[in-house]
């Protein structure tokens, strides 16, 4: 565990002295004075807008910094020559996609748990509520989905360059979450070869919908069963390793092109 | 001093041949290699550029897998952890973390070998110290010069005072300061009766500090032995190398 810590702790020193992050820190203060000033027909008190958006603003961003930082974790160290001098030490390749899958899941987790903790200030100060028991919910299971995403980009990183891995990671995360709820209500009017190839669409892609807790929060529900959220987390957790092994195979017998190979 | 395994060679390859597929047929960067480095030696490993020295080094360093043969470190496979436990290795170009700091990279390092608390900080200090790193060790490394980054990979290369140095290409850019700083890492190491495996193709500084050499040429090992016995008194190393570098390239170009 020592090993991926510290390279967890790389991925995150690296993320805060390069200063990427901090663009997502200036959105999340746009975020917040649009959230602040907002009213709505007149309507003020009117918090569920607030919610909507601030966590609409905590998803996308975290979709989009998850998949830009997964992607160029191992390419990086590939192209910069850090992988050489990193494997001859006790590192197994292992450990290096597991490291990296976790400083990047972490560093994410933090930047979109602060959208999370401002949203839930913005609408206490507007007079709204923000259960505290669906906060912490919907924060794991978004936790759990960030996992899943930073997975991936690991992933189809070992296969790809940065740029290619980063684009299929955004289309196969962001048909899941725009295509997956809506084939059940589609698979009803489909028949024949086109319902077969939604029904193969519907159980390959990742159901993203399961861990959106957003409606909850946004209309001050309770809880959900904590039943259904363990299953959730585990899906999450599998869905997690299988992408992470994927990883490892694709990475495990790499030949690493930078430097005087010949 | 270290307790050598009594008779198992530092580095043993045997057979090694790599072969890298490419479109106008295949590159064979290793063909044959066997040699064995005694435990608490500098061993210099010479070869002009393109002879497969970096090749032979990622094979040891299991970056690649060889076609065929095998290579063991201090007794194990290169697959094995536990020979990079004992390992440290100082590349050709001074790659690393440039966000860090001097300190930050050798506690990092520290901490993938399992050292922890004031053994560690204390050993930072110390590696710090030693390459002349202590005033810039809390500056970011962006901010170094080429000889600066060269030293604390250098330090980085020594965190766990390893039993077998793998050097690959060291001098390479580096100012006569430098060259003598890494002369004196490789004295340093054979004083400690450590095994120092120094890949160079600067044959003044490989008849300095070697005690033996191997010379690859075209991939094949051309020559191997005491650096005294196969250069001669009236030779010198640089004319040896230069001789035998010929002669294998007119080989080839006749068959």
């Amino acid at each position: 565990m020592t090993a991926l810590w510290t390279l967890a702790k790389i991925v995150w020193l690296e993320m805060l002295r390069k200063k990427e992050i901090y663009v997502l820190f200036i959105l999340l203060a746009a975020l917040l004075l649009a959230l602040i000033s907002l009213d709505v027909y007149g309507l003020g008190q009117v918090t569920g807008y607030v919610k909507e958006i601030g966590l609409l603003g905590a998803w996308v961003l975290g979709w989009i910094l998850a998949v830009n930082t997964s992607v160029r974790q191992l390419p990086q160290e590939e192209r910069r020559g850090t992988v050489f001098p990193l494997l001859a030490k006790p590192v197994s390749r292992l450990e290096l996609v597991l490291g990296k899958w976790l400083g990047s899941w972490t560093i994410v987790c933090g930047a979109t748990f602060c959208f999370y903790a401002a949203t839930w200030g913005v609408t206490l100060l507007r007079g709204g509520t923000f259960a505290p028991a669906v906060v912490v919910q919907a924060a794991l299971l978004h936790a759990a989905a960030l996992g899943v995403v930073a997975a991936l980009g690991i992933a189809l990183s070992t296969r790809m360059n940065p740029d290619a891995a980063a684009a299929t990671a955004y289309v196969v995360t962001g048909a899941s979450f725009l295509l997956v709820p809506r084939v059940p209500a589609l698979l009803v009017t489909s028949k024949g070869l086109s319902g077969a190839l939604l029904l193969v669409v519907y159980n390959l892609l990742p159901h993203f919908e399961l861990f959106d807790e957003r409606r909850r929060l946004v209309h001050d529900w309770g809880p959900a069963h904590g039943g259904a959220i363990s299953g959730a987390l585990l899906y999450g957790a599998l869905l997690t390793a299988v992408f992470l092994l994927l990883a490892w195979i694709g990475y495990r017998k790499k030949k690493f092109s930078r430097g005087d190979i010949l | 001093m270290v307790i050598h395994d009594a008779v198992k060679p530092a580095i043993d390859i045997q057979g090694l041949s790599v072969t890298f597929p490419s479109r106008g047929g295949a590159v064979r960067a290793l063909r044959d290699v066997s040699f064995s480095v005694e435990p608490g030696t500098v061993f210099g490993f010479l070869g002009p550029n393109g002879a497969g020295k970096t090749t032979a080094i990622h094979v040891l360093l299991g970056f690649l897998q060889p076609t065929a043969g095998t290579a063991t470190l201090l007794g194990q496979p290169v697959s094995e952890k536990i020979a990079r436990e004992r390992l440290g290795y100082l590349a050709e170009n001074p790659d690393t973390y440039l966000f860090l700091t001097g300190r930050e990279l050798l506690t990092m390092t520290g901490r993938l070998f399992r050292l922890r608390g004031a053994e560690l900080a204390k050993r930072v200090d110390r590696l710090l110290e030693e390459v002349g790193l202590s005033a810039a060790a809390d500056r970011r490394i962006a901010s170094y010069s080429r000889g600066m980054r060269q030293r604390i990979c250098m330090a980085q290369s020594l965190v766990n005072d390893p039993d077998l140095l793998i050097l690959d290409e060291p001098t390479g850019g580096l100012d006569p300061l430098g060259r003598l700083e890494i002369r004196r890492l490789i004295a340093d190491r054979r004083a400690a009766g450590k095994t120092v495996f120094f890949s160079s193709h600067e044959l003044s500084e490989v008849e300095l500090v070697c005690d033996q050499v191997a010379i690859l040429v075209r991939g094949r090992l051309a020559a191997q032995g005491k650096t005294s016995e196969l250069v001669g008194s009236n030779e010198s190393l640089e004319r040896y190398f230069i001789n035998l570098a010929t002669a294998e390239t007119d080989r080839k170009e006749d068959g």
